[in-house]
């Protein structure tokens, strides 16, 4: 299905621009934030006890960069360790993923190292990979050094944020600059599409698409 | 009136949109059926034991399609499922398995996890101080400890969650969950590997494409696949998916005729939605179609919806389900490989 077309037609989010639609998806152990992270950057909301995922929830979402529309299709994974056998359907044919860590538990932090080489070695190819280090809001229970992840990070070519799902930061900053970081050509996945799902919103504070050209757009 | 019905009698909030109008509608009739049902019921349970009332026969299958009375409702699982047979076989078991320290224990800690992640809004549980909490962690934990093959799987919460509602009490609750896992699903739904879970997302495809070509081939062109868009509906044999009312009456049958409920009513919310389904363009448009079967406002409508279950996807032989899911677990397995 990458790659397809179908009929195009601005969705409200951007301007006549061009619509690259991707599709990521969100991994991690079981109550890491995963969920509420999409929820953050889906409706702006955050809730104190978010359900546990059974199986994985699909949401839309769709980013501005310039003239150039991004919208993501979501697949929001269950965390525990005997879902993981339905994980690859959910990875295979992303074009992006965020591993997510809870960085007052190290644990979480090695779960996050072993997708990110499950994802090296069995997604595509040209998958970009981000790390977000959530709930960054609990500073004083810090089990992960911000260094120490960033300097993984770099080593295996990630992109990496420390976020808050609880307080916004840096939700919106990690989804716009993997949107950034996608290749915007046919080849790569993005396909134009048609109407926005209903989760729709403009992205643009943070500096969002105040950046320079990201390079070529899908047709 | 105007916030007592925001909640309904098993303490879930009504959402924002929640479609009062269609509500009312229902539970207008609904309820002289209820009284109707009640009265059969009522000479059901009339002179001996329940056990001998509720053998095999058509007369009780009927029955329990038509609905079992809310204040019968837990007595009659317990019976059907051999629950209660076996609390009573196994006296004090549920107390001892709860004797055990619950920390440094990963799979407790698991559990620990996932309470406040159980039907957060709902009154029963949220309203509630830390310790009414505390019966959905027993009953997991003791569930845990008997079945060490399947420890926790999340998804059991929502299960579990639903008998306490339901049932109202701790030790019953738990044997319930005992018999839900041992026998009323299949086997290994729970289990790591997930394979018998697996396996009947697949046989539910095979039930489908058998009745609707179009629907299957919509599905395979999208990359769309019953894994992805309903391992819910069977994790949780439909909790927190369909409405409560119409969950309980499904939940009816499935303790008397087994799990080839959970796919009757999968085909039957196929089928609703079949054309929107047929003409998806796109992955999310699938989703999204899967996405109205579920939350369809005619699902509200418990007794149309289960006539609907027992009538819309036809004959459905124990044979044919066996076949598929020996066939399927094949692929899975070798899947697996
Ligand atoms: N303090 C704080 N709590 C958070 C943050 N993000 C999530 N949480 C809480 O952590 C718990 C788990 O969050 P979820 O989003 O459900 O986690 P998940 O990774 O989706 O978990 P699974 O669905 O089980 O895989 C919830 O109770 C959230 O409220 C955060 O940034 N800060
Ligand atoms: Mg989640």
């Amino acid at each position: 299905m990458a790659g397809r077309g179908t009929a195009q037609r601005p969705n409200g989010a951007g301007a006549a621009g061009k619509i690259c639609q991707f599709k990521l998806v969100l991994l991690g152990e079981s109550a890491v934030g995963k969920s509420s992270l999409v929820l953050r950057f889906v409706k702006g909301q955050f809730h104190e006890y978010q359900e546990s995922t059974i199986g994985a929830a699909f949401l839309t979402q769709t980013v501005c960069l310039d003239d150039l529309t991004v919208k993501f299709e979501i697949w929001d994974t269950a965390g525990q360790e005997r879902y993981h056998s339905l994980a690859p359907m959910y990875y295979r044919g992303a074009q992006a993923a965020i591993v997510v860590y809870d960085i007052t538990t190290q644990d979480t932090f090695s779960r996050a190292k072993t997708w990110v080489k499950e994802l090296q070695r069995q997604a595509s190819p040209n998958i970009v990979i981000a790390l977000a280090g959530n709930k960054a809001d609990l500073a004083n229970g810090r089990m992960v050094e911000f260094d120490e992840a960033q300097a993984y990070s770099e080593e295996n070519g990630l992109l990496f944020m420390e976020t808050s799902a609880k307080t916004a930061m840096n939700v919106n900053d990690i989804f716009l600059a993997i949107a950034k970081k996608l290749p915007k050509n046919d080849q790569a996945g993005g396909g134009a599409v048609g109407q926005g799902g209903s989760g729709s919103r403009r992205l643009d504070e943070g500096g969002a698409g105040s950046q320079g050209s990201t390079g070529k757009c899908c047709k | 009136m105007a916030t007592a019905v925001k909640v309904d009698g098993y303490g879930f909030e009504r959402p924002e949109d929640f479609d009062f109008e269609t509500y009312e509608e229902f539970m207008s009739r609904y309820l002289s059926v209820l009284v109707r049902r009640a009265k059969k019921w009522e000479q059901l349970f009339g002179s001996s034991p329940l056990e001998d009332h509720l053998k095999r026969s058509s007369k009780v299958k009927r029955y329990t399609r038509k609905g079992i009375p809310g204040d019968k409702r837990a007595l009659v699982w317990m019976t059907m499922s051999g629950a209660l047979a076996r609390m009573q076989a196994n006296p004090g078991v549920y107390q001892r398995l709860l004797e055990a320290p619950t920390h440094d224990d990963p799979v407790i800690d698991a559990i620990r996890t996932d309470i406040h992640r159980t039907f957060p809004e709902n009154v029963f549980f949220v309203d509630a101080p830390e310790g009414q909490r505390v019966p959905l962690f027993n009953v997991l934990v003791a569930f845990a400890r008997r079945r060490p093959d399947v420890g926790y799987c999340q998804g059991l919460n929502f299960v579990a969650g639903m008998l306490l509602l339901v049932v109202k009490d701790e030790e019953r609750s738990f044997w319930l969950l005992d018999a839900f896992v041992g026998g009323v699903v299949p086997t290994g739904y729970y289990t790591p590997a997930m394979t018998g879970l697996r396996t009947d997302t697949r046989v539910l495809a095979e039930l489908v494409r058998a009745r609707w070509p179009d629907v299957d081939a919509t599905m395979r062109r999208e990359g769309a696949t019953f894994d992805l868009v309903a391992t819910k509906w069977f994790v949780c044999a439909y909790v927190d998916v369909l409405p409560v009312e119409t969950l309980l009456r499904i939940w009816d049958s499935l303790f008397y005729e087994g799990a080839k409920v959970v796919f009757r009513v999968a085909v039957t919310m196929v089928a609703r939605q079949r054309a929107r389904v047929a003409a998806a363009r796109g992955l999310a448009d699938v989703v999204s179609a899967f996405r109205v079967a579920i939350d369809d406002p005619a699902n509200t409508f418990a007794h149309d919806f289960m006539a609907d279950v027992f009538r819309v996807p036809g004959s459905f032989p124990m044979a044919t389900i066996d076949k598929l899911r020996e066939q399927c677990e094949r692929a899975v397995l070798e899947e697996d490989r």
